[in-house]
């Protein structure tokens, strides 16, 4: 028990340990909550597929001269001829070793881990820098659209936030590309870096990435910056309205202070579950957007793949996406317990 | 009694601008507060009472308004000061405490942090004397474990103890006058005798003045010394606590002492206002409560009672006031 000399960074500390050992059990309890999820997603996914056709019928589907031998031998070497359980347990083995199997369509069998790497990093580098710009601007103008409620810049905002939610993101794709790309000509039309290494901006290949990634990073911001801005408000309006607020401003602590230390803590609490989740989906990729910007992330590889049958790329993307959703909703968890202490203690 | 006035409010008007219209939830609201007296601001919900009380900080929320009138303190018209100025007064001179205890800490800092920003914010000093300085507060409102109590959050406290921490955040920096908005409305009856009585000691150890908001006649009639009752954003009658109590006489004043049970009296039913408190975008004319009145004549309907002194010290705003005295001294009481 601390005593009375014990002086603030003290007891504090100690305040701290006992939050933080609960916090270690919380994310511990969390963590094995994940495993049965994570399996049961596994199972589903792999009997789906496995119903969705066959792939060999669909490989050699266009060769006349295919025979009904080279067939079985096909099957037998994908080890499609085996019993599903047994399928299963195989994959399940191979992916504990770290092996996600080889593509059967890409480039004659591309293990589907290099696959997943190299696309997932393209996928990941779009959306983060899409999150991040929306979130930048969305708070402070969510934020300023609620205090000034009925306004007109509140009206302006709720308006064109309204539109921009309506507005699809591959009718946006390919509006930008036409204007700035076709017409004006200051970005590429797609891709995520240009094959011809003298056609780098100024000979750098970083400014060749980011040239590339502007117009679908404007095009996702754009597209997600709307729904933050009418969440930020709605939330920031019903903080503002609370009487704790008033008591805040009532004990002289000034405008800024009650705004963006007292209310926006709160009003950001629905915000990290609207991350949260979104954070968990978009790294499945955003196979529109990367279709129309022809870049190749998880999203098109993913699509690409269902449309060709190709159970080991198929399989491989879930397990991917399964974990990342996971990992975001357990940083998502954890993220809440930080900023609302009536989670943290149970 | 005639000791100095440390506010006086003058027709004070707040309007809140909605869709519906202008709702005059305050309208031409005289009252003074003396120096170490607890003022009792009785009245129905939405009589405006609130409203005033927020106005006097300046803390009206939007689309509220202060429209007109004065709001002296200390010699000094609140209404002409600047933000900064009100900044300075709000926490430190006059303090402001909520009607729900339940909410009006922030559930997200620690009670620690919640009390050393306002201490830290009025007073030069380092966090760590801050911290000694909320500690002791603890002490001053009666919570045990002040040590380990103050490092919690809000939601781990009870009703009664969050109310004594409000307590504790408005005294923090000792103001002169205290704005008690419902103190004890939320708080179970026990706990509510408890917080009446330890702030009617705190108000006597530290000399304040207190203006005590409330619709319990019963929370008045132990804390008050002078009540005001409100209606529909207008003073009906001004007295001290007992005449209110012995002698009302604005028949609204009675009707709401009549509304309180008394087991004394022995009645099966208690008797009860009708009609509801006006809308106040299109309150009615004339005395505000002439609808519900028992006593209306027509002449109520046209002419705003103004608030006469009938007795000294009794102010009441009723144009019949003088005959309710009569009648009240033939013995014809309620």
């Amino acid at each position: 028990m601390p005593t009375k000399r014990e002086g603030f960074k003290a007891i504090r500390f100690k305040v701290h340990n006992i939050a933080k050992n609960s916090m270690t059990k919380y994310v511990l309890r969390r963590l094995l909550y994940l495993i049965p999820i994570f399996f049961g997603i596994l199972i589903i996914v792999f009997v789906a597929t496995r119903m969705a056709g066959d792939p060999v019928k669909l490989m050699t589907g266009l060769n006349p001269r295919i025979t009904f031998e080279a067939r079985e031998r096909l099957t037998q070497y994908y080890g499609l001829d085996q019993p599903l359980y047994y399928q299963f347990l195989k994959f399940v083995w191979e992916m504990l070793q770290g092996n996600l199997g080889n593509s059967y369509a890409i480039r004659g069998g591309t293990a589907v881990t290099t696959l997943v790497g190299n696309y997932a990093w393209e996928t990941f580098k779009l959306q983060l820098a899409a999150l991040f710009f929306s979130l930048v601007i969305a708070i402070p103008i969510g934020i300023l659209s609620a205090r000034k409620q009925y306004s007109k810049l509140d009206m302006t905002v709720t308006t064109t936030s309204l539109v921009g939610t309506c507005i699809p993101i591959f009718y946006m794709g390919i509006v930008a590309i036409l204007i700035f790309s076709y017409f004006l000509g200051w970005f590429p039309y797609g891709a995520a870096h240009s094959l011809d290494p003298t056609r780098y901006p100024f000979g750098s290949y970083l400014l060749d990435e980011l040239w590339h990634m502007f117009l679908p990073v404007a095009a996702l911001t754009f597209a997600e910056l709307a729904p933050v801005v009418l969440l930020v408000r709605s939330s920031m309006l019903e903080v503002l309205r609370q009487d704790y607020i008033l008591a805040a401003r009532a004990s002289g602590l000034s405008e800024r202070t009650v705004i963006y230390k007292h209310a926006l803590r709160n009003a950001l609490i629905p915000v990290v579950t609207y991350v949260g989740l979104y954070f968990g989906g978009m790294l499945a990729g955003a196979p529109i957007t990367e279709k129309v910007f022809n870049w190749p992330g998880v999203g098109r590889l993913y699509v690409e793949a269902i449309s060709k049958l190709d159970f080991p790329v198929i399989t491989g993307i879930t397990v991917f996406v399964t974990l990342m959703v996971l990992v975001a909703n357990l940083i998502t968890d954890i993220a809440y317990a930080y900023i609302d202490p009536r989670i943290r203690i149970e | 009694m005639a000791s100095k006035e440390i506010l006086k409010i003058e027709n004070l008007t707040t309007y809140f601008y909605t869709w519906a219209g202008v709702v005059k939830a305050v309208d031409g609201v005289s009252l003074d507060v003396r120096e170490g007296e607890t003022l009792g601001l009785v009245g129905e919900s939405g009589s405006g009472k609130s409203v005033t009380a927020l106005s006097i900080l300046r803390i009206v929320p939007r689309p509220g308004k202060i429209i007109g009138g004065k709001i002296i303190y200390k010699g000094e018209n609140l209404l002409e000061k600047t933000e900064g100025e009100m900044q300075q007064i709000r926490g430190k001179e006059i303090a402001y405490i909520s009607q729900e205890p339940g909410t009006s800490l922030n559930p997200v800092f620690s009670i620690a942090d919640q009390l050393t920003e306002v201490i830290r914010r009025h007073q030069n000093v380092t966090k760590e004397e801050a911290l000694k300085r909320a500690i002791e507060l603890f002490r001053i409102v009666e919570i045990a474990d002040p040590e380990i109590k103050v490092w919690n959050y809000p939601h781990q406290l009870s009703g009664g103890m969050k109310q004594r921490i409000a307590i504790a955040k408005a005294l923090s920096c000792q103001p002169s006058l205290l704005l008690a908005d419902e103190p004890t409305t939320n708080l179970d009856v026990t706990i509510q005798a408890q917080i009446l009585e330890l702030m009617k000691n705190l108000k006597e150890k530290l000399g304040m003045s207190m203006i005590l908001v409330t619709h319990d006649m019963g929370v008045v009639a132990g804390v008050a010394d002078r009540i005001n009752v409100m209606y529909a954003g207008r003073i009906c009658e001004v007295a001290s606590t007992k005449t209110i109590f012995r002698n009302p006489l604005h028949p609204y004043t009675r009707a709401l002492l009549e509304a309180v049970p008394n087991v004394a009296l022995r009645k099966d039913k208690l008797k009860i206002i009708p009609g509801t408190i006006p809308n106040l975008i299109s309150p009615p004319s004339g005395c505000r409560f002439h609808p519900r009145c028992d006593f209306a004549l027509a002449e109520c309907a046209s002419t705003v009672p103004p608030l006469v002194e009938i007795e000294s010290e009794h102010y009441v705003a009723c144009i019949r006031a003088k005959e309710f005295t009569e009648k009240t001294v033939r013995g014809v009481k309620r």
